[in-house]
């Protein structure tokens, strides 16, 4: 976005998720999750004062002793929003953080999910995120599928909104149709630039829609109210530190 | 928990399903007939070994807070714990722990730094250069064999590897 403002990728990313957050509700993330950690706590400065919010690991913001009281909670239908980031994410709203390449003898074998396959059931609000927007992030089909996007017939689920932020668009996952489309297009960036970098068809007929710019009121409480608590009340203090800038 | 396999709300359609029929199934649900549900089958170790802070002669032991060492403890058939020290008594009360009760205590082994050089709360932090030592030396079967031989082999012992590692073992059991 070109609006004036010199912002660091995480910042960016940050302020675009906290507009996700609703004020009353509870969103949470999990455990390493510094930048919709960041988003929530200014979402909570800006539009959502009573949000509650969940940081699985941290000290401040996460409730439970053990990470599974984090998915009961989830499964009882009580988490309203849950941030995932992934490896891959497919047009069919599948996402992969389990291998790259074969799944018998993969190029690079990641953590895997933690429950993020669960969460993605239980919670009816999903918004995924990715530092970078590229053809090998967004792919026709996930090496392997650690949350599903479409679920077999007959098996509940909760899910009722999923959308996708990356650093030059939003995409949202049609639940008719069940394939992932172009929501919005960042300011400083084109349709064809989103399709460009997508490894799969966005389904974009006609004009796209901008996403709201950047705002002074959102960046100046980022840098003066967040990054400060975030060091003092010890949630992820050195990245809050290092990656959000000084006013 | 002891139960044969739990439900839960989540996982259908994904590979992990896919690649291990063995462990989970979507069944009708049986209260909801018109609902399926997915079920996973219950793990039940034949050993469990994890590390806590203290431990007793009975076989009670207390580990971190933050952790699932106690379902742990009561799926698996045996469970030996290493802890840091070997105390007189500990039990339910404890303050610093999370009490496991020695019914699903097979073993205690006394190893001071047996989570080095992760962490044990209470006694030690993690030790970051160590871990990304490791993590450098994971990244090839080469260098990771390496590093086994310098880190596991080569010290033969756990004082073997104390001393390595410049950590003095503490001098008496403390009480």
């Amino acid at each position: 976005m070109s609006s004036g403002f010199d912002l660091g990728p995480e910042e960016r990313l940050a302020i675009l998720l906290s507009r996700h957050v609703h004020d009353w509700e509870t969103s949470a993330c999990g455990a390493l999750s510094f930048i919709p950690a960041t988003a929530m706590l200014l979402a909570r400065e800006l539009h959502a004062p009573n949000v509650e919010i969940i940081i699985l690991g941290s000290k401040e913001y996460s409730p439970f002793v053990s990470g599974k009281d984090f998915h009961f909670l989830a499964q009882r239908g009580e988490m309203d929003l849950f941030f995932i980031s992934a490896i891959e994410i497919d047009k069919h709203g599948n996402f992969n953080l389990h291998v790259i390449g074969d799944r018998d003898e993969p190029d690079v074998l990641m953590p895997g999910q933690y429950g993020t396959g669960l969460l993605y059931y239980a919670v009816p609000r999903i918004v995924m995120f990715r530092t970078e927007h590229t053809t090998r992030t967004f792919v026709e089909q996930v090496d392997y599928i650690s949350g599903a996007g479409t679920s077999p017939e007959g098996v509940r689920r909760r899910t009722r909104e999923v959308t996708v932020v990356t650093p030059i668009a939003q995409l949202r996952f049609n639940m008719e149709t069940r394939l992932m489309e172009l929501a919005s297009v960042h300011e400083g960036f084109t349709a064809d630039q989103v399709a460009e970098n997508t490894g799969f068809d966005l389904g974009i007929d006609g004009p796209v829609e901008t996403t709201p710019v950047i705002t002074e009121a959102e960046v100046q409480a980022l840098r003066t109210i967040v990054k400060p608590h975030m060091i003092e009340s010890e949630t992820y203090p050195d990245l809050a530190a290092r990656l959000i800038r000084e006013p | 928990m002891g139960v044969p396999f739990v439900s839960t709300l989540g996982y259908a359609g994904t590979d992990i399903l896919e690649r291990r029929p063995a462990d989970f199934r979507i069944i009708t649900d049986p209260f909801e007939p018109e609902e399926r549900i997915v079920v996973a089958k219950a793990i039940n170790p034949d050993v469990a070994i994890f590390h806590g802070s203290k431990g007793d002669k009975y076989g009670n032991v207390l580990v971190q807070r933050r952790g699932e060492e106690l379902m742990l403890a009561q799926a698996s058939r045996r469970v030996i714990v290493s802890v840091e020290e070997i105390v007189d008594e500990v039990g339910p009360d404890s303050l610093n722990g999370w009490f496991i009760p020695a019914i699903h205590v097979s073993a205690v082994v006394h190893a001071p730094y047996g989570a080095h050089p992760t962490s044990a709360p209470g006694f030690y932090d993690a030790d970051d250069s160590l871990i990304e030592e490791y993590v450098d030396a994971a990244r090839t079967q080469d260098s990771f064999d390496a590093y086994l031989e310098q880190q596991v082999h080569e010290v033969e012992s756990h004082e073997g590897y104390l001393r390595r590692m410049g950590l003095a073992a503490p001098e008496a059991v403390s009480s």
